[in-house]
């Protein structure tokens, strides 16, 4: 019989005379394991990408539960009908307020706010934590916040969740360090792809808002959560753009000059939306925390209020917005809808109510754009097409100004509503609404928001902004021309005499160069006679070189270990362009500093 | 080798973490399964309500309350074509043609085919003045699929297109339009047939109108009101032999004082008018001298009214005249010269001609005989022309 504490298929050896030491019992284990282990291998990278698809899957359940949840809450606070009941549209609000309240002051403080920031501050400050608390805290709070006629929407927070899943699941594979901080962006992609059934928009929101920059590494994680969540969701909720929009076709080129308008128009707009929220969110923060228990009921008392008139402007506002690209409201309504939804939305907003602020600015979008649309109609119908193509050009561009990310909310545009041929427009619409934007308004929306909070978060515009320094900005030309491999070391020494460099630099008919430090040269010079061709003694040696266009970060990488470096054309490395040394990157960055 | 196994009993805690990971996702999807089920079905359940009581507004004549019911069916179910339709109907019911026009147009462009889409479009048009868009969209319809009883669907719009290019004058449009509409008429539907019928007669093409009506009568013989219409329709294009023969029937289905009134008339003219082909020299002359008797008995009659002494209008003292030149003419004429002389019987009719044209200007218009008199001096007067 063999012994049951050796496993089978091994061999069974004769029993040692001594007792066996505890290595060479553990050894056979061992053994067995990494086999095991080896046989199931991924690297880190591999695991990441794995890990990205699971978490793309469990961030698209999440939020298709919790835009369910949203729903189900709507359904029984408010009924059925699009205009509900007086009575609930005045207490529904009111009262979610005061539950929503009690839960953040109580149990999930950080469910406050939209999530963007909080996802950022994981990224930058957090080590890529985000607490499961909070993905809680903020599925409890805001499916009832906006459930309730809050005016706010389900896509931050579902980033924000999406993060915090990722978080989670990151943190129990224990990821590294690197790993951990880019999960996050990663889950927040996912998040907000299921909850806009718009993946190319998510990736490029998280690209531009939240990590900055298009890595290789990140790119491909982020893809894939983001591409999975959209499959997931769509598999449940179904595969159609969230707005369904008439046809439409650039009838005259004069046409863009009525976007223009609009570009004009949402881009001071949402200047005023960004000024009323940092104006009024901090005064409120600063009045004394027992009111932060009764802020929300506040808020949702005076969105009942005017929910009475106009209840297109509480909730997420989806089915008006439907509504107002089939031109279905009178241009007069559609202004009152927008300047009303705005007051709403900053009331929920400045009040702590947790909820996202995409849905608000895409409604207050349409209804600004079909205004205008209407308006511009009424005088001057040859030019301007009705009210429905603006109202849809309308939400990129407020989106665009408000968020300042204007190639999402492009992409936005056309994800969202599955229409490409509106792409012109949005595009004029969203480059004004910009520029306005930006030429008043010099910290972008969540930059404020995470200074109110004393979060000292990157903002991935200034980072964009900034300039650039390169080569060609710091090099500068050498004093004498560079030897050639095919000079002997007399000339060498010739050039040593001649100039104050540390080095002398030598070119190979190649293309390849090398360097010759001059404090090396006497010795050198006794190894070997005078007449020795520089390509013999330098037979092996290669120096880095930089072109003009590359960044000097990427040069200060080089140029460690060297005193100076050739800095030669793209089309040719024999052609000199210049040389840089450490002290003239320095030069270049002292030059420059603010 | 302490790291070594640190590795392994951390990669075997990934791959336990990952198969949790599997679990859970696994369990989630079975909530959010059957959460997206009990909620889809609550959605088709609301959409179907709200469509229910949509359906019942619109029926009541309510349909700012129908618009209403439909957009909250429509934020349930955003795909449903048929409820985006009723949508369309309700704006297009409450006046709201641009929102209505809006709806239908996203609709147009999934369904450019559809029969009904295009109908309402064509009432959309119509309502925005647009007149040549709504004659495409009215062939769009015509042209379109229909669910149920395409052919019958088919001639509605296309008789809803005449009448409304009838109503913008459009008749030539409209001629072509009921063309068509007789072309792609059944044969044997006699009631389609005169409905053709009368289409025709509205576009002012009367001789299509026979023909439809008596295609009409041909599959119902005993159809009293198209015998009526068919004579009338005759009667007007002065077939005054077809006319008899209808009203004749007409009479005999279904008697009534002014079809016999009508019959009479038709036979006077028929039986009176000297200019009919095939009447013998002898039957020609007979009826030019009774023409002419006629006509001074009514020159008479109207002269010793007393009316032609209470006006002294033109007409009145033309009354004068003729009797001036009908003692004359009385002088003159017997029924032996009329049968002779061409230009003799031409000057007899020329002149009773002039007293029936002029004694209905003094004394009324004629009946019966008079009346036929007038008939025949039209008809003449048209194949002269």
């Amino acid at each position: 019989m063999s012994d049951p504490k050796i496993p089978m298929g091994a061999t069974q050896t004769p029993a040692p005379s001594a007792a066996p030491a505890p290595s060479d019992l553990i050894e056979p284990r061992l053994k067995e394991l990494r086999s095991l282990a080896h046989s199931f291998a991924l690297s880190e990278g591999n695991l990441f990408l794995l890990l990205a698809i699971i978490i793309g899957m469990f961030s698209g359940m999440a939020v298709v539960c919790f835009r369910i949840t949203i729903e189900w809450i709507r359904l029984g606070l408010l009924g059925s009908a699009l205009a509900p009941p007086h009575w609930r549209i005045l207490l529904a609000p009111a009262g979610a307020g005061l539950v929503v309240a009690f839960l953040v002051q109580k149990y999930f403080t950080a469910a406050r706010g939209s999530g963007v920031n909080q996802t950022k501050a994981a990224v930058y400050i957090f080590d890529g934590y985000v607490p499961f608390r909070t993905v809680i805290g903020k599925f409890l709070t805001c499916s009832l916040a906006i459930g309730s006629g809050h005016s706010l929407g389900p896509e931050d927070p579902s980033l924000q969740m999406g993060a915090g899943i990722a978080s989670a699941l990151g943190r129990h594979l224990k990821l590294s360090r690197d790993k951990l901080r880019l999960i996050a962006p990663v889950g927040a992609a996912a998040g907000l792809a299921a909850a806009f059934n718009a993946p190319i928009s998510a990736v490029l929101f998280v690209i531009e808002e939240v990590i900055g920059t298009w890595s290789a590494s990140a790119l491909g994680a982020i893809v894939l959560s983001a591409v999975s969540a959209a499959v997931v969701m769509r598999s449940f909720l179904g595969g159609e753009p969230m707005f369904r929009v008439p046809s439409y076709t650039l009838g005259h080129p004069a046409e863009l000059l009525s976007y223009a308008v609009l570009g004009v128009v949402s881009g001071v707009l949402s200047l005023a939306f960004t000024k009323i929220i940092a104006y009024f969110r901090p005064k409120l923060r600063a009045l004394p925390e027992w009111t932060f228990y009764f802020q929300p009921a506040a808020a949702g008392l005076l969105i009942g209020f005017v929910g009475l008139r106009y209840p297109q402007v509480t909730g997420t506002g989806y089915a008006y917005i439907d509504q107002a690209l089939h031109s279905q409201y009178t241009w007069q309504i559609l202004a009152v809808l927008g300047f009303a939804k705005i007051l709403t939305t900053s009331l929920s907003f400045v009040s702590g109510t947790p909820g996202g602020m995409f849905a608000p600015t895409l409604f207050i979008g349409a209804m600004i754009g079909g205004a205008i649309g209407g308006l511009e109609h009424h005088f001057f119908p040859q030019v301007s097409a009705t009210v429905g193509p603006f109202a849809l050009v309308g939400m990129g561009t407020f989106f665009a100004g408000f968020m300042r990310v204007p190639i999402t909310s492009v992409f936005m545009v056309v994800e969202t509503t599955g229409s490409y041929s509106i792409v012109l427009p949005v595009m004029i619409s969203n480059t004004i609404a910009y520029l306005i934007s930006r030429a008043y308004q010099d910290v972008a929306l969540f930059d404020l928001l995470a200074k109110q909070d004393n979060l000292e978060l990157p903002s991935m515009e200034e980072q964009r902004e900034q300039i650039v320094l390169r080569v060609e900005d710091a090099m500068r030309k050498p004093d004498l021309p560079p030897l050639q491999a095919g000079d002997t070391l007399a000339r060498a020494l010739e050039s040593a005499a001649t100039t104050t460099e540390e080095v002398l630099l030598v070119r190979f008919p190649t293309g390849r160069w090398a360097e010759i430090p001059r404090k090396d040269l006497p010795a050198i010079v006794e190894a070997h006679p005078h007449e020795t061709q520089l390509r013999e003694i330098l037979s092996t040696a290669r120096l880095p070189v930089l072109h003009p266009d590359q960044r000097l970060d990427d040069a200060l990488r080089f140029i460690q270990g060297h005193a100076l470096l050739p800095v030669v054309g793209r089309a040719g490395s024999r052609k000199l362009e210049g040389i840089l040394s450490v002290q003239d990157i320095l030069d270049a960055y002292q030059k420059t500093a603010p | 080798m302490a790291i070594d196994s640190q590795n392994i009993v951390s990669r075997y805690l990934q791959r336990r973490v990952l198969l949790l990971s599997l679990v859970l996702l696994a369990l989630l999807f079975v909530i959010t399964a059957s959460l997206a089920r009990s909620y889809h079905a609550r959605e088709t359940g609301l959409a179907a309500e709200w469509q229910q009581t949509g359906n019942t507004d619109l029926a009541k004549g309510k349909p700012g309350l129908a618009i209403d019911d439909f957009r909250n069916s429509l934020s349930y179910g955003p795909d449903d074509p048929e409820v985006q339709m009723r949508l369309a109907e309700a704006l297009l019911a409450d006046g709201r043609y641009i929102e209505s026009h809006s709806y239908l147009a996203n609709l147009w462009d999934q369904s450019p085919g559809s029969g009904p889409l295009n109908l309402d479009l064509a009432r959309v048009s119509i309502q925005m003045g647009d007149v040549n868009q709504a004659i495409r969209f009215f062939h769009g319809a015509i042209f379109g699929s229909w669910d149920t009883n395409p052919a019958l669907e088919r001639r509605k719009v296309r008789l809803e297109l005449c009448e409304f290019l009838l109503a913008h004058r459009r008749t030539n449009d409209a001629q072509a339009e009921i063309a068509g509409l007789a072309a792609d008429t059944p044969s044997e539907d006699g009631p389609l047939r005169e409905e053709n019928g009368r289409l025709f007669l509205r576009a002012g093409e009367p001789v299509n109108a026979l023909t439809e009506f008596e295609a009409a009568i041909r599959i119902n013989p005993r159809q009293s009101q198209w015998l009526v219409e068919a004579a009338q329709v005759a009667f007007e294009n002065g077939e005054y032999q077809k006319a008899e023969t209808y009203f004749e029937r007409s009479d005999r289905v279904s008697p009534s004082a002014a079809v016999h009134a009508s019959l009479l008339l038709v036979r006077d003219v028929l039986g009176n008018d000297p200019y009919m082909a095939g009447l013998s020299d002898d039957e020609q002359a007979r009826r030019f001298w009774r023409d002419f008797k006629q006509g001074l008995d009514r020159l008479r009659d109207c002269a010793g009214s007393g009316m032609a002494n209470l006006s002294s209008s033109s007409p009145a003292q033309d009354l004068q005249q003729l009797t001036k030149d009908g003692q004359e003419l009385q002088k003159r004429l017997n029924p032996a010269l009329l049968a002779r002389d061409p230009e003799t019987r031409n000057e007899a009719m020329r002149f009773v001609f002039r007293v029936e044209d002029t004694t209905a200007k003094v004394c009324g218009p004629g009946t019966g005989f008079d009346q036929a008199l007038k008939l025949i001096e039209a008809r003449h007067e048209g194949s002269n022309s």
